[in-house]
């Protein structure tokens, strides 16, 4: 990094206080100098007292209390307290809104993944992506995998015809449980869709578009498109109660890619005796295989076949990378902007999700068009009645 | 240049050779003599109503025509047989006697005791490795629709009956119709001669509505009865549609890539059809077939209503691919070439190369080439119930069997739906 100790300090603002906006806080206060952590939003304060707490001691997080904003509009008072980037790390339901408004107050972003949940959401992404652009601001995902050195190295020798052909992807995301947020007497349903995120549609957008994503945009970078459509099944057959709210616990989507190749994504969400995780990316091709995820170290970042190679370099945790790849763009006067490729392969996330939902054959144009939007009728705190789970083939 | 024979020349050449072996062997005989094949059809419901056509259509359509009678049947209820006869009556080679219609729970043995030659066995599946079993100690040729059973244990019993048949020379044919339609015979040759290159992997689909509504209760009807009438929404009946329908198109992966998976991870669930009524198989599949060489195939099947079908395979290769589906198969790549789309119906043509490989003295044996495709299904199935990986020899040598310890008329409960990771 040149000259970066001379750069003016660049004020970080976090919206959204749970795990993995802490985290981002962590990996930006690493990734680069003269930056400081100068603002938090949260829709609750125990996630504001919980980050300054665990981030009091890094030298660079300097927030004091008139900069720690709570509730639905904590956003918007962030984006006043005199911030240049913004770490937007709420649960995505909401991060259309906000980006948005980052756009409009003329803030750099970094977007956690998925970017929405739902079509609407998607095509907002991109409108204020392109306004960002305008207005020279930066705008990275946090899909960390497109700033791994072995993600790079591997897709670049892909991109280069070293498995020839790409005839065929897999893609796997099974694991088991995450965290999940009992109701309290006292809360409204908002406040307890909000507290337990992860399991309404609207927020999060269901797990194959909150985590599978990964996968999926770096299948989208491999294959060098999004696919044309998706036939999917999936559904709840263990995470079957009402605190798990109205998401599904698996899903197996084969994608259609322009050519003719098919990638088989499977994601679930499963625990219990014997039952067992599986984290993997690989791409068949005509002349060789690549693997960029595998669980066998040595398959990770490999390939096989005509012209055998291995990453033998290091593995910068990528989540410090991506952050130090934006600030260096910003820095440099060419901030990278990535809002559209994140908008994307969020849509193709919730291709597959939408096919198994609707167990239709789901065609990647028409779904970029469509008016499937899952935000709620009000942003306050009261009843919010929760979909009911999605049944294929009913109401489709 | 010397052609190599075929299976007619070498019949024709080696009539010295055969002929020692053809007293202990039922129906082999010279070209020309009439001898009748008596059969004798297991199972009456739709699939044993068709078979049965089949077989009679097959018999007239072989050059000379097999001198071959229906004359038994057996079923576990009487609707089956009225409803089989009341179809065929009309037909030459349908002589079914009141005397020779059977029903029951052991009308099996009956049918097996009536004379006949031949069985075709279109039970519920979960009866099929009993009744294939005892055919071949009967030593009757066989036709035994597909899947061959619901568990490992019955698929063994398949493979131990079926190594049997072959030192009896007994005929076993599948109802696998695949492997006999000649759209698909032809595209495996293709493949076998490298049309697409080297296959590095595959797809299977059955994805569909469903099949028949459950029937209503009757009144006073026991566990078993309810429950064989309404087989296909039980396990031990049925084996779930991954292994009740989906073994078509997982035969097809078998048959292409010469051999089976070694490990299988799956998804799968009830999502759409949750009634009661609809007993406890799932009604969605998903499963990564990890076959030698680092070959997977994508196997995807459902029974939801109201969504598009797509019952189909595909294969991939370093040169082209190839796609599959009744009637109609094509090659794109470095080859391009579609099939022929007049061929004869191979639910025909099955019974066709059975009979016809009985009379040449060199009956065909499918079951352990349908056997090991049947558990593979349950693999699928298996690794979708469980949520494990589960391995080829883990699902080889498994303890696993559905059929109830004591199979009798009676109260029979219904094992919970499965749900991955928590034992059954």
């Amino acid at each position: 990094m040149k000259n970066s100790q001379n750069e003016p300090t660049l004020k970080v603002g976090l919206i959204g206080c749970g795990g993995r906006g802490r985290g981002a806080l962590d990996n930006v206060l690493d990734a680069a100098p003269n930056v400081q952590v100068t603002a938090l939003a949260d829709m609750f304060p125990d996630r504001i007292a919980l980050a300054r707490k665990n981030l009091t001691a890094k030298p660079g997080f300097k927030v004091t209390d008139e900069n720690c904003f709570t509730g639905f509009d904590a956003y918007k008072r962030l984006l006043d307290s005199g911030v240049d980037y913004v770490a937007m790390c709420q649960p995505p339901g909401f991060r259309p809104l906000h980006f948005e408004a980052a756009v409009e107050a003329g803030k750099h972003c970094f977007l956690e993944k998925p970017v929405a949940v739902d079509p609407v959401g998607c095509r907002r992404v991109i409108a204020a992506g392109e306004k960002a652009k305008e207005k020279k601001l930066g705008v990275i995902p946090g899909t960390q995998s497109r700033h791994s050195r072995r993600f790079i190295e591997t897709v670049k020798r892909i991109h280069d015809g070293q498995i020839g052909e790409v005839l065929e992807g897999y893609i796997f995301f099974n694991t088991g449980y995450l965290w999940e947020y009992e109701r309290k007497p006292e809360q409204s349903d908002m406040e307890w869709q909000i507290r337990n995120w992860y399991y309404f549609d609207w927020l999060s957008g269901d797990h194959i578009v909150e985590q599978h994503v990964h996968q999926i945009d770096a299948t989208d970078w491999v294959m060098k498109s999004h696919p044309i459509q998706a036939v999917a099944v999936g559904g709840r057959q263990m995470r079957v109660e009402p605190l798990y709210g109205n998401i599904y616990d698996h899903f197996a989507v084969d994608f259609e890619y322009p050519g003719g190749a098919h990638v088989f994504s499977m994601c679930r969400q499963w625990k219990g005796q014997g039952v067992g995780g599986f984290i993997a990316a690989w791409y068949v091709g005509s002349k060789g295989t690549a693997y960029l995820h595998h669980p066998s170290k040595e398959k990770a970042g490999s390939i096989t076949g005509q012209n055998p190679w291995k990453y033998e370099g290091d593995e910068t945790p990528s989540t410090v990378q991506e952050h130090r790849d934006l600030i260096e763009s910003i820095r440099a006067g060419k901030p990278i902007n990535e809002a559209r490729r994140i908008a994307e392969t969020t849509l193709t996330s919730i291709l597959g999700r939408e096919a198994a939902y609707t167990g239709k054959v789901v065609k990647w144009d028409e779904l970029m068009k469509s008016d499937l939007d899952l935000s709620p009728a009000k942003y306050e705190f009261g009843p919010n009645p929760v979909r009911p789970v999605r049944v294929p083939g009913k109401n489709a | 240049m010397t052609k190599p024979l075929s299976r007619r020349d070498f019949v024709k050449t080696g009539s010295a050779a055969t002929a020692a072996f053809v007293a202990s062997v039922p129906l082999v005989h010279a070209a020309g003599q009439d001898k009748t094949i008596s059969v004798g059809v297991i199972g009456c419901g739709g699939r044993g109503r068709g078979a049965t056509e089949d077989i009679m259509n097959a018999a007239e359509a072989l050059k000379p025509a097999a001198n071959l009678r229906v004359v038994a049947l057996g079923d576990m209820f009487k609707s089956g047989i009225d409803g089989t006869r009341r179809q065929h009556r009309e037909k030459a080679l349908f002589k079914v006697t009141d005397e020779n219609a059977f029903v029951g729970l052991d009308a099996y043995k009956k049918v097996l005791d009536a004379g006949v030659d031949l069985v075709v066995l279109a039970t519920p599946p979960g009866f099929r490795p009993i009744h294939f079993a005892a055919a071949i100690e009967a030593g009757k040729h066989v036709f035994f629709e597909k899947p061959v059973a619901v568990d490992p244990v019955g698929v063994r019993k398949v493979m131990e009956y079926g190594k049997k048949a072959a030192e009896k020379k007994l005929g076993v044919v599948t109802g696998t119709q695949r492997r006999h339609e000649k759209c698909y015979l032809e595209m495996m040759k293709r493949i076998n001669d490298g049309a697409i290159g080297e296959v590095v992997a595959g797809r299977a689909y059955w994805n569909g509505g469903g099949v028949w509504a459950p029937h209503a209760r009757q009144e006073g009807q026991d566990d078993v009865s309810y429950q064989i009438r309404n087989w296909y929404y039980y396990d031990w009946l049925c084996g779930d549609h991954i292994v009740e329908q989906h073994v078509h198109n997982v035969d097809v992966m078998n048959w292409a890539l010469k051999g089976h998976p070694l490990r299988a991870v799956a998804v799968g669930g009830r999502q759409s059809r949750t009634a009661p009524e609809f007993g406890h198989i799932w009604d969605h599949f998903a499963v990564d077939f990890e076959y030698p060489n680092s070959v997977h195939v994508l196997s995807m099947c459902r029974h939801w209503n109201n969504t598009p079908g797509n019952v189909s395979e595909a294969l991939v290769g370093t040169k082209g691919r190839a796609m599959s589906t009744s009637g109609r198969c094509s090659i794109d790549g470095a080859e391009k070439w579609r099939s022929d789309p007049q061929q004869r119906n191979p639910y025909v043509q099955e019974h066709m190369d059975l009979l016809e490989s009985i009379r040449e003295g060199k009956p065909l044996n499918e079951a352990q080439q349908i056997a090991e495709s049947t558990l593979v299904a349950i693999m699928g199935r298996e690794a979708a119930y469980t949520g494990k990986a589960i391995s080829w020899d883990e699902i080889l040598n498994s303890n696993l069997s559905l059929m109830p310890e004591k199979l009798e008329l009676g109260p029979l409960p219904v094992r919970p739906i499965p749900v991955p990771g928590k034992p059954r």
